[in-house]
């Protein structure tokens, strides 16, 4: 297998834009990044196009991929949809960086495009429940969540506090970020006085709906070297897992957990050598568990990591600097690609206000959708500069 | 699909299960409601729904039908602000450990949606009954657990 890197990325601004169409984003993400990547459009020979709701909130019923590249110009390439909930991004990504790194193509684009936002707000929460036979029962997410939680924090002795403190974490981390859909910062009073969903989540620790696209070209190192000077990022590891079910009296790994040790072995780099992480913070404390999931830190730690501001833009190892999908958004198939662009720029040091201090590996961490009792699919991926 | 009721039905609205094959709604007041669900011949894993292929021995024809009484406890539960258009809010949501030994989700009903109102380990048992009523106002049928009632006072 060849290495792959990452030439190019680009995103849209994630927000409510009634008046933009899934092609129009898409082309929007797609030319920034060929302009990032200063690469002939006719260079790119393949593409993979995440989209997970489209189909239902939009006009376009079916490949929706070739009508957004032809929106941007793009024809004739190959071109292949991907679904996988909110995990659709980086599936796109690993597919992309598995033909470059096949050798079937030199130079290959992933693009993640979603519109969730349509002129009735029912319809729209309908068609993001719609990932799981179980809505016609009632199942609402967030008490899944909460019945998870409510035994982790009589476990560890978190408090409903320490997952605030995450929401304000990436509320200011948001409020750094030109694209990020929430600019405003939040106190802890805010996030806790904030309406209940299921305690211990609170509206200002869930992410809503959005609207959006990001893009990353990938290629060979020799080519991207005769594209741009800037930093090279490596695709050091791209795995992709799916959920298990839960057996009586034998233990079960949680599928993050299991695509980080997989991304790790691939990568040769342990959780002690990430510099910086984006994690899928779809609920606030999810992020606390990932700390521990992805090795961050030992078991039962995550508390401690939020309270000593390990995780902040100048701690030990931040995480979601960009503000996460609660402050930056999450427009679903856009949310993965939007990961790592954000990390490109932490990597090559163009982040700006939020940039960390000199990070050498980063890491994604993006999981969707439900079957039975686990999540239906979780990318973790590991880039290196 | 419409199934006599042996509730008082609205007149033209029709009882509508909210999927088939999956419990077994009651007729008359001597019978006892079911779900069904599978049972692995080879290792014994229970899950409901049924499934037909085991998930621990994934060999095919181990999975036998199998109704399940529907006694269990409460595992783990929450009372949910939110809820999708159509449903009821608050709603009470959790995981039950049944007898038969698989661990299901359900809605919990009998009681006021509050996290005073249950206890974890608690004795539930299945109902089946109206979750919601669609928008031509007929009743969507599907299964739930309540807490037993006991003779015990508190
Ligand atoms: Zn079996």
């Amino acid at each position: 297998m060849r290495d792959v890197v990452i030439v190019g990325v680009g995103m849209t601004r994630f927000g409510k834009f009634l008046e933009r169409s899934l092609p129009d984003l898409g082309r929007e993400a797609i030319w920034k990044a060929v302009g990032d990547a200063n690469i002939p459009p006719k260079d790119i020979q393949i593409a993979y196009v995440a989209n997970s709701i489209g189909y239902q909130l939009t006009e376009l019923k079916g490949t929706i991929g070739q009508h957004v590249l032809a929106a941007a110009g793009f024809f004739g390439i190959p071109i292949i949809n991907v679904e996988n909930a909110c995990s659709s991004g980086s599936t796109a990504l690993r597919s992309a960086c598995l033909e470059v790194a096949s050798g079937n193509f030199d130079v290959a684009l992933a693009l993640g495009v979603e519109k969730l936002f349509c002129d009735n707000t029912a319809r729209s929460s309908e068609a993001m429940a719609s990932g799981t036979p179980y809505a016609k029962f009632g199942f609402m997410f967030p008490a899944l969540y909460s019945m998870n939680l409510k035994k982790w924090m009589e476990k560890y002795g978190i408090t409903q506090r320490q997952f605030a403190k995450v929401a304000v974490k990436n509320s200011k981390n948001g409020a750094l970020n030109p694209n990020a859909q929430f600019r405003k910062p939040l106190s802890i009073d805010d996030v806790l006085n904030s309406r209940v969903i299921a305690y211990p989540l609170t509206l200002y620790m869930c992410s809503t709906m959005g609207d959006g696209a990001a893009a990353a070209i990938v290629c060979t190192r020799d080519k991207a070297r005769k594209y741009t000077t800037k930093p090279l990022v490596e695709v050091a590891a791209c795995e992709l897992v799916s959920g298990t079910v839960t057996i009586p009296n034998q233990p079960h790994e949680p599928l993050e957990a299991r695509a980080a040790r997989l991304a790790y072995q691939k990568a040769g780099v342990g959780p002690e050598d990430v510099d910086v992480a984006e994690v899928h913070d779809g609920m606030a404390p999810a992020e606390l568990m990932l700390y521990e999931e992805l090795g961050l830190c030992r078991e039962g730690e995550g508390g401690r990591m939020i309270d000593e501001g390990l995780t902040e833009i100048t701690g030990k190892i931040p995480v979601n600097p960009s503000g996460g999908l609660a402050a930056k958004g999450h427009p679903v198939g856009a949310t993965g690609l939007a990961q790592i662009a954000e990390i490109v720029w932490q990597l090559r040091g163009e982040a700006g206000e939020r940039q960390v201090n000199d990070p050498k590996v980063g890491l994604t961490e993006n999981a969707g959708g439900w079957v039975i009792d686990d999540n239906a699919a979780c990318a973790v991926t590991i880039l290196k500069k | 699909m419409t199934k006599p009721s042996n509730s008082d039905p609205a007149p033209d609205k029709l009882q509508i299960l909210v999927q088939e094959g999956l419990f077994y709604q009651p007729q008359s007041p001597k019978e006892k409601p079911y779900l069904i669900g599978s049972r692995c011949s080879l290792c014994g894993y229970v899950s409901f729904p049924k499934l037909m292929v085991c998930p621990c021995c994934v060999q095919i024809n181990t999975m036998e039908e199998m109704h399940i009484t529907g006694k269990g406890k409460i595992d783990t539960f929450s009372v949910c602000y939110a809820a999708l258009p159509g449903f009821q809010a608050p709603s009470i949501q959790g995981y039950i450990n049944l007898e038969e030994g698989a661990r299901i989700w359900s809605l919990i009903t009998g009681v006021e949606p509050s996290d005073e109102s249950l206890k974890i380990g608690m004795d539930v048992e299945l109902v089946i009954g109206k979750l919601r009523e669609d928008a031509e106002g007929n009743e969507i049928i599907s299964y739930q657990f309540k807490p037993v009632k006991t003779d015990r006072k508190g």
